[in-house]
């Protein structure tokens, strides 16, 4: 007796020179190489992301303070690793030697700052610089420069401390911070700290302290820190620093990963039709096998170490091929990829193997373990097939393996149980919905044309077959479908929150009696600006006559209790009612009506009575309504609004944005000199670099989803072979009882765009559930029933089959039958 | 009528080149009973394969009833095949997803006949196989999957039928009743029978008698 390991690697050569192990091989091949080039992307692209949108705070993660942070903290980071930076910024006068004096907003840095990203800094040679400034030197802001006159060389003062400044600003990573009532900017040194002077018990300074490293020990970190905050003191990640761009890292980040799990779906799938058949075409050889006396234990060794072999061979193969994969795509975005590519780990590659140790230990073993089970009396009658064998132990035992190995891939209950619940929904109804159509077929068949006959009497009389592939096909289409149709949802609502010409500056302290000013010079130089709102800083004092306690002033808090309220009597755009009512133009009551998280930090509801404060006024407004504001939008939002009656009664300043294209960046400048009172807020830097990031992560998306449409087909193509054997022997003998070409193709045609049909309204179901779940519990966007996707599902599925189907048994059209005969 | 000139078959294999058969030149009349007979191996099923269209030659012609089958595309062969030609297969070559009803009614619904229910009935109970009309051909016996075969070649009532060994799975009785089942169709239909069997009690009973041996054909007179 051979070893068996030698026979089966015999075996496993006898069936590759045979071509049985083709479809097999490319399915586990399949498996291995998308999961490995998809996790590797996602990882390597993540990384990559997480870093581009880490330097909007010039760091992983911030904690904010209004006093100076505990020594313990920065122990603390220092003792888990991080690198670590600081910030103070405050406002103060800066005087040039000219006598000159601007209000700036400065910011001395120390430690490694930037942590991520860098400043861009003009110093007068050919090439920008990125290195901090040196003690004793400041960078200013463009602005500054010209206001103050100087250039670089010239002193300038900043308290107590003079100060050479060394360079322009062009950028800086963390600008986007702050948004209200600063000037231009000032860098400086934070070992020149105290010889200003300017910092004084009570005067309004913010202390950050910067952290960036590893995500497990910034996770520690970021929970260590968080009970230990104190009112005025708030730690920030990029997430929640930039709501625009965590969401859309999030949902970029939910979309690959629900690609990968297609991917891992859809290959076992495949799998799960390659060994079907497999196993289908050693029925015989192994009743051949048993009849020469080989026992079950023999066969199941066999079977199984070939098996293994096979899957040792499709991991290290499909390892090669993903990583080849994943930095093809990876390299098709480096373009647009800012900064050191990251390599992958290994984890990849593992995640590949345990999902082809899954995929051939739940799909691929259990109908060849069957094999064993074979009686050798089929070599004598051919009445036992393992083509029913597919059991439904076997579906659930698996389900829940994919369902776990999804879960290990994704760490994402949600999106394994809408995908799951979606497959296991196409699998139920497409078993219960084939095995009826394909019962209603023979009345129909019987009563049809020959053609129509042939086909459906061959559809039915595979009953279990075919309704097999009827859901193996559905389930491809579905998941195609769920993933087109979440990558399309994705991706507009990306255009839309940031469209064209999108307000990339901000214009406040606008004072009434020189808003014609502004408007004409807008007009004359042919800017769109936006609506004028009033705009008056005020405070919430009480609720309910119950006074809010006086919390220190600091910059991020003011949105708990400070704010700039405007006024306008309709609601304004992409701002959502969630509870009261908007009130009636021309109110002359004393109304408010506040964004939702606003209303929850000072913990008012519609119908409270508001104490207010605006300047040296006191008075009481009642709660009229509560909106939803949409913060990604990048329009000018406000948290509090008044009718336009009863701000009419305070001073205010009006505010306004505008898009400036950048060759038109000058015109800041012109306005500044027409009017130097106003503040200009300028995002043009931070909108840019938003968009950046979603073109990449779009053109990302793209990719994946391609990669997942190869996959797509694959399974197809598999489906579609399982069964082309044995429609290819049926055909030559029809061919050579003198059906015409017509008929017999027709009749395959025919076949197989019924099943791709029914798979299409399988696929819809499933993907209509799937998209809802996906879309409104995990991708946090609207869901919306997708109507077009009806005929177009059922098209594509009978179109693609009834193509797919035909093409592989064209052959027995162009060869003659006696030919076909033999080769089977 | 059958008739062919230097018709030969040769095929490639992987290391060399395999004639089958060499120069074959044979003429059956119309209405007449011809039986092949030979070693195995020597190129009798290729010949008949050949000779119903149902693989092409590598040189020489075909006529059947005056056309050259050689000159028409598979399609155009599959059309004459269904108008004329039957074919029993060494192999029987049955349709697993049909019965044996469905396996026989098969030609007649190709060609649009009517009744082909009732006709295929018919002929099934006179191979015997009354009670097993529908019984899939898996669950069916050597034999008894050979009789559906000739049953199905039978039904189309062509007019040259091509036998493959017809009898070679059969006991005694029964081969006997499918021989005069053939003949019967001979004599009634005027049916050509060209037949390839190793039974010389069979081959004995037909008006031609060749021999093959090693890709040749010669009658035996
Ligand atoms: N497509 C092919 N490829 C390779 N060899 C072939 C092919 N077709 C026929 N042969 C070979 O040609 C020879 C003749 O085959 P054929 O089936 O005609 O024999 P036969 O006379 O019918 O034999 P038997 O009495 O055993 O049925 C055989 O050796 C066969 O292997
Ligand atoms: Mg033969």
């Amino acid at each position: 007796m051979t070893s068996p390991i030698t026979s089966s690697i015999r075996l496993l050569l006898r069936d590759w020179r045979g071509g049985e192990l083709g479809v097999l091989f490319s399915a586990l091949l399949l498996a291995v190489s998308v999961v490995v080039a998809i996790s590797g992307f996602v990882n390597r692209l993540q990384l990559n992301l997480e870093r581009e949108s880490a330097s909007f705070l010039a760091s992983d993660l911030v904690v904010s303070s209004a006093s100076l942070v505990p020594l313990t903290w920065i122990d603390e980071a220092d003792s888990l690793g991080l690198a670590r930076a600081e910030t103070v910024t405050f406002s103060s006068m800066v005087i040039s030697d000219s006598d000159e004096m601007f209000l700036a907003s400065v910011k001395a840095v120390g430690g490694a700052y930037p942590l991520r990203g860098a400043l861009s800094i003009d110093t007068g040679s050919l090439q920008p610089s990125s290195d901090m400034p040196e003690p004793g030197r400041v960078f200013l802001a463009p602005r500054l420069v010209e206001q103050l006159s100087v250039s670089i060389g010239d002193d300038v003062y900043v308290g107590d401390a003079t100060l050479t400044v060394a360079g322009t600003l062009l950028s800086e990573p963390d600008s986007t911070s702050g948004f209200f009532g600063y000037g231009p900017r000032l860098v400086m040194n934070s070992v020149d700290l105290n010889a200003t002077g300017v910092i004084q018990p009570g005067s309004r300074v913010t202390y950050r302290m910067l952290v960036a490293g590893d995500s497990d020990q910034l996770d520690r970190f970021h929970d260590w820190v968080k009970p230990q905050l104190v009112q005025g003191q708030r730690v920030l990640t990029v997430d929640e620093s930039q709501p625009g761009i965590g969401a859309t890292l999030d949902r970029a980040r939910g979309f690959l990963l629900l690609a990968g799990s297609l991917g891992v779906v859809l290959a076992a799938a495949a799998i799960l039709v390659a060994a079907r058949r497999f196993g289908e075409r050693h029925t015989d050889q192994v009743a051949v096998m048993k009849s020469l006396g080989a026992t079950k234990h023999t066969i199941q060794q066999l079977y199984a170490f070939s098996l293994a072999w096979l899957g040792l061979i499709a991991i290290i193969v499909g390892s090669g091929i993903g990583w080849l994969a994943q930095s093809a795509m990876f390299n098709a975005l480096a373009d647009q990829l800012p900064g050191e590519i990251t390599a992958t780990g290994w984890s990849p590659y593992i995640t590949g193997g345990v999902t082809a140790l899954v995929c051939i230990g739940f799909f691929a073993w259990p109908p060849l373990a069957r094999l064993g089970a074979v009686s050798p009396l089929r070599v004598i009658r051919r009445e036992e097939t393992i083509a029913d064998a597919t059991r439904a132990s076997d579906l659930v035992l698996g389900a829940i393996s994919l369902g776990l190995l999804m879960l290990w891939y994704s760490g994402d209950l949600k999106l394994t149980g809408a995908l799951l619940g979606s497959v296991a929904l196409t699998v139920g109804l497409g078993f219960g919905a084939a095995q009826l159509l394909l019962k209603g077929s023979r009345q129909i068949g019987s009563s049809a044309g020959s053609i129509w006959r042939l086909a459906l009497a061959g559809m039915q009389r595979r009953g279990n077959a075919s309704a097999f592939q009827v859901v193996i096909f559905g389930i491809a289409i579905m998941l195609l479908l769920v993933l087109t149709a979440v990558r399309t949802s994705l991706l507009d609502q990306w255009r839309l929150q940031i469209p064209e010409g999108t307000p990339n500056h901000f214009v406040l302290n606008l004072a009434s009696s020189e808003e014609q000013t502004l408007l004409d010079f807008f007009a004359q130089r042919d800017i769109e600006v936006g609506e004028l709102y009033p705009a008056a800083r005020g405070r919430v004092m009480a609720v309910n006559d119950k006074p809010l306690p006086n919390w220190d002033e600091f910059e991020e808090g003011a949105r708990q209790r400070e704010a700039n309220f405007t006024s306008t009597d309709t609601l304004p755009e992409g701002n959502k009612l969630v509870s009261g009512s908007w009130w009636e133009p021309g109110t002359e009551d004393a109304l408010i009506s506040l964004e939702d998280g606003f209303a929850d930090d000072i913990g008012a509801k519609v119908g409270d009575r508001l104490s207010l404060r605006i300047a040296a006024d006191e008075f009481v407004v009642e709660v009229a309504s509560i909106r939803e504001v949409n913060w990604e939008s990048m329009q000018p939002n406000f948290f509090v609004i008044f009718p336009d009656s009863l701000l009419q009664r305070f001073p205010s300043t009006l505010f306004t944005s505008f898009y400036l294209d950048p060759s038109e960046k000058p015109r800041v400048g012109e306005l500044l000199a027409l009017m130097p009172t106003l503040t200009i807020i300028e995002l043009d830097v931070a909108i840019q670099e938003i968009k950046t990031i979603i073109d990449q992560v779009s053109q990302a998306i793209e990719l994946v989803l391609l990669v997942i449409l190869v996959a797509g087909a694959l399974v197809l193509i598999a489906g579609v072979s399982a069964s082309v054997d044995e429609r290819l022997h049926e055909s030559a003998i029809l061919r050579a009882l003198g059906a015409s070409r017509s008929t017999l193709l027709g009749a395959v045609a025919i076949e197989f765009a019924v099943m791709g049909a029914l798979a299409g309204v399988l696929a819809i179901l499933g993907s209509e559930a799937a998209g809802w779940a996906l879309q409104t519990q995990m991708l946090d966007l609207k869901y919306q029933v997708q109507w077009l996707l009806w005929p177009t599902g059922i098209a594509l599925g009978g179109g693609i089959i009834g193509v797919l189907g035909t093409f592989a048994c064209r052959k027995v059209v162009a060869v003659p039958p006696l030919q076909v005969l033999r080769e089977l | 009528m059958i008739k062919t000139s230097q018709l030969s078959k040769r095929v490639g294999t992987a290391s060399s080149e395999l004639e089958i058969l060499r120069g074959i030149d044979l003429e059956i009349k119309q209405g007449e009973t011809a039986a092949i007979v030979g070693a195995s191996g020597s190129g009798k099923s290729t010949l008949l394969g050949l000779l119903a269209g149902l693989d092409s030659p590598t040189a020489g012609d075909i006529y059947l009833d005056d056309i050259n089958i050689v000159d028409l595309d598979e399609d155009q062969r599959a059309t004459l095949r269904s108008e004329k030609v039957g074919f029993v297969f060494q192999n029987f070559q049955l349709l697993p997803a049909l019965t044996a009803l469905e396996n026989v009614m098969l030609p007649l619904e190709l060609a649009g006949t009517q009744g082909a229910r009732e006709k295929s009935e018919g002929f099934l109970a006179r191979v015997g196989l009354g009670e097993r009309l529908h019984h899939y051909p898996r669950t069916l016996s050597g034999g008894e999957q050979q009789r559906v075969a000739i049953a199905r070649a039978f039904a189309s009532a062509p007019v040259i039928l091509f036998a493959d060994e017809p009898t070679g799975n059969l006991d005694t009785v029964t081969g006997a009743n499918v021989v005069r089942l053939l003949f019967d169709l001979n004599i009634e239909e005027g049916t050509t029978l060209v037949l390839v069997t190793h039974d010389t009690d069979l081959a004995d009973r037909c008006q031609r008698k060749f021999s093959m041996s090693a890709g040749r054909l010669e009658e035996a007179l």
